[in-house]
C-alpha cells in the first residue's frame, strides 16, 4: 500500500468522521439531557438542507448561500421548539417516555421525510458548495467543501464543548441531564433547558445537512444513513458522553473509510454492526462510556 | 393572617404522593430569624412537607407563605430566586461535575449571581475540604464531603431562609460535629432555618423550637429548654402501645 493509499483512506475517514461527529453530538447532546432518543434527527437534517435550497438555489429565491445558511439554522431552531413542545413535552412526566418518544419522534419522521417530499418534489438537488474549487489535503485532493467540513466540525464541536462546560447555561443544561430534581432546587427552569437542548440540537442537524448538501444528492431520505450511523456511534462511544461521542464519530469515520477501501461500500454497513456488536460485548457501557450502576 | 414577623408561614398543608396524601392539613411557622427542628419518625411527611413547599411536587391543598408571599402560583425556579433555598435529602447532586463548577452553577439566579465572589469565599471558608478538592466530581466525595457540598450549593443559592433535609444522614459523630458547627455559623448570621434530623439531641442543639411530626400532622411543638418526654417519642416510634 502506497502513501498515496493511507492518505486518501484517512482523509475520506476525516471528512465522514466530522459529519458523523456534528449529527451524532446533537443526538447524544438530546439523549444526556432529554434522555431520550431523537429518531427524526435524520429527518431534521435534510429539512435543513432543504431550506437552504430554497434560498439560494437558482431555482429558488436565487439569494447568496450564506441567507441560505442563516435561515435554515433559525428555521431548524424553530421547528426544534415545535417537535419538543408537540410531541415529547406532554410525556415528561411519563415513567415511559423514552419507548413513547421513540414512536413520537418516528412519526415526526415519516412526517418529515413525507412532507418534504410532497413540497419539494422527489428530485435530486444540490447546493452550491460554500466553498468552491479542490484542495490538497495531506496529498490527497479533495474539495473544497469537504476541507470546510473537516476545519469546520472540530470548531463547531469546540465552541458545543466550551458553551456546556463554562458558560452559565451550558452547566444548567448539563446539571438537568445529570439530575434534574436538584438542578430546580438551585433555581434552574428545566423546561426552558429542555426547549433549549432539542434546539440547539436542532440546529446542528441542519447544518450537517447544509455542509453534507453540496457533497452529496439531497433527497428526503438524505438524512437516513448518517442518522443510523450517528445512532452507532452514539452507543460505541457510550451513552451519556459527549467527549466519548465525538471520539468514537472520528473513529467510525476512519474505519468505515478502511472497509469500504477494502471490502467495498456493499459490506462496509454490515462490518460495521459487526464490530459494534464486538465492542458492545467486551464493553456493554460502550468505548468511552460509564458502567452502569 | 399574614404575618410579616415570619419568614415561612404553612396553614393546613395537603400533600402525597399519586393518590396518597402524605401531608394531612400540616400548619408551622418558622420566625424572622428562628432556627426550628422538625423531627418525627421515617415516612411522616417530613421529606414531603420541604418537597412541597419548594414545589417539586404539587400541594393539594393549603398555604404557604414565604416573607409574606403566597407560594401557590410560584415555581420552583421563582421559589428559589426568592431566597427560599431546599437542601434536599442524601442529594447526589450533579455527579460528573467538579467541586467548584458545582458551586458556581449553583449561584444560578440572578440575585445569587452578583453575590457569587462573595458567597464562594464564605462556603470554601465554611468547608475548607471543599476548597481542598476542587476539581473533584462530585460522584467520587465521601457521604460527609457530599453533604458539605450540599450546603455548599444551598449557601450559594444566596438564601434569605434555609431548609435542611437530614442533613447527617449516615455520618460518622465527627463529622456530624464538624456539620453541626457549620450549621450554628450560619444560621448565627441570622438567617431563618428549618432543620430536619432525625437525631433529637442534634436538633435540640441547634434549634431554638421544635416540631414533632405524626401521620402527616404536628403533634407537638417543644420550646428551647422545654423537655421532650422521653415516652412521647417513644410512642411516635413505636405505637401508643409500646410504652403502657
Amino acid at each position: 500500500m502506497t502513501m498515496d493509499m493511507v492518505s486518501a483512506i484517512l482523509v475520506s475517514g476525516l471528512v465522514l468522521g466530522s459529519v458523523y461527529a456534528l449529527m451524532a453530538s446533537g443526538l447524544s447532546l438530546v439523549w444526556t439531557t432529554l434522555g431520550i432518543f431523537n429518531f427524526a434527527h435524520g429527518s431534521l437534517m435534510a429539512l435543513g438542507a432543504y431550506f437552504a435550497w430554497t434560498m439560494s438555489d437558482a431555482a429558488g429565491l436565487n439569494l447568496w448561500l450564506g441567507a441560505g445558511v442563516a435561515v435554515a439554522v433559525a428555521g431548524m431552531v424553530g421547528v426544534g421548539i415545535l417537535i419538543e413542545r408537540t410531541v415529547i413535552r406532554p410525556f415528561y412526566d411519563d415513567k415511559d417516555i423514552l419507548l413513547i418518544t421513540v414512536m413520537t419522534t418516528l412519526a415526526v419522521m415519516i412526517f418529515l421525510e413525507k412532507g418534504i417530499q410532497l413540497l419539494w418534489g422527489a428530485r435530486l438537488k444540490q447546493l452550491e458548495p460554500l466553498a468552491p474549487g479542490r484542495v490538497n489535503l495531506l496529498g490527497t485532493t479533495i474539495s473544497a467543501q469537504e476541507t470546510l467540513i473537516v476545519v469546520l466540525a472540530p470548531l463547531l464541536l469546540g465552541g458545543l464543548w466550551v458553551f456546556l462546560r463554562y458558560s452559565n447555561i451550558g452547566r444548567g443544561i448539563r446539571a438537568v441531564g445529570q439530575n434534574p430534581a436538584a438542578a430546580k432546587l438551585i433555581g434552574v427552569d428545566v423546561s426552558k433547558l429542555f426547549i433549549l437542548t432539542f434546539a440547539l440540537s436542532a440546529a446542528l442537524a441542519g447544518l450537517t445537512g447544509i455542509l453534507l448538501g453540496s457533497v452529496r444528492f439531497i433527497t428526503p431520505t438524505f438524512g437516513a444513513e448518517p442518522l443510523v450511523k450517528a445512532l452507532i456511534i452514539v452507543i460505541f462511544g457510550g451513552l451519556g458522553s459527549l467527549s466519548g461521542t465525538i471520539a468514537a464519530a472520528y473513529i467510525i469515520g476512519v474505519v468505515e473509510a478502511v472497509l469500504i477501501f477494502f471490502v467495498g461500500i456493499y459490506w462496509a454497513p454490515s462490518m460495521l454492526f459487526a464490530l459494534l456488536i464486538a465492542v458492545l460485548m467486551l464493553r456493554p457501557q460502550g468505548l468511552f462510556g460509564k458502567s452502569v450502576r | 393572617m399574614t404575618n410579616p414577623q415570619r419568614a415561612l408561614e404553612i396553614e393546613n398543608l395537603y400533600a402525597g404522593y399519586d393518590a396518597f396524601d402524605v401531608l394531612n392539613g400540616m400548619s408551622l411557622h418558622v420566625g424572622a430569624s428562628e432556627r426550628v427542628g422538625l423531627f418525627g419518625p421515617n415516612g411522616h411527611g417530613k421529606t414531603t412537607l420541604l418537597n412541597a413547599v419548594s414545589k417539586l411536587i404539587r400541594p393539594r391543598s393549603g398555604s404557604v407563605r414565604f416573607m409574606g408571599e403566597n407560594l401557590e402560583q410560584r415555581s420552583p425556579q421563582d421559589i428559589v430566586a426568592m431566597g427560599l433555598v431546599h437542601v434536599s435529602q442524601a442529594n447526589r447532586l450533579f455527579p460528573d461535575m467538579e467541586i467548584m463548577e458545582t458551586l458556581e452553577l449553583a449561584a444560578y439566579t440572578p440575585r445569587a449571581r452578583k453575590q457569587r465572589k462573595a458567597n464562594l469565599e464564605h462556603v470554601l471558608d465554611l468547608f475548607p475540604r471543599l476548597a481542598e478538592r476542587r476539581r473533584q466530581e462530585a460522584k467520587t466525595l465521601s457521604g460527609g464531603e457530599r453533604q458539605m457540598l450540599s450546603i455548599g450549593v444551598g449557601l450559594m443559592c444566596a438564601p434569605r431562609m434555609l431548609m435542611l433535609d437530614e442533613p447527617t444522614l449516615g455520618l460518622s459523630p465527627k463529622l456530624k460535629d464538624e456539620l453541626a458547627a457549620a450549621i450554628g455559623k450560619i444560621s448565627a448570621e441570622g438567617i431563618p432555618l428549618l432543620l430536619i434530623e432525625q437525631d433529637i439531641a442534634f436538633v435540640l442543639s441547634l434549634v431554638d423550637r421544635m416540631y414533632l411530626i405524626d401521620h402527616g400532622e404536628i403533634t407537638r411543638e417543644v420550646e428551647r429548654g422545654g423537655a421532650v418526654d422521653h415516652e412521647e417519642i417513644m410512642d411516635m416510634y413505636f405505637g401508643g402501645h409500646a410504652s403502657s
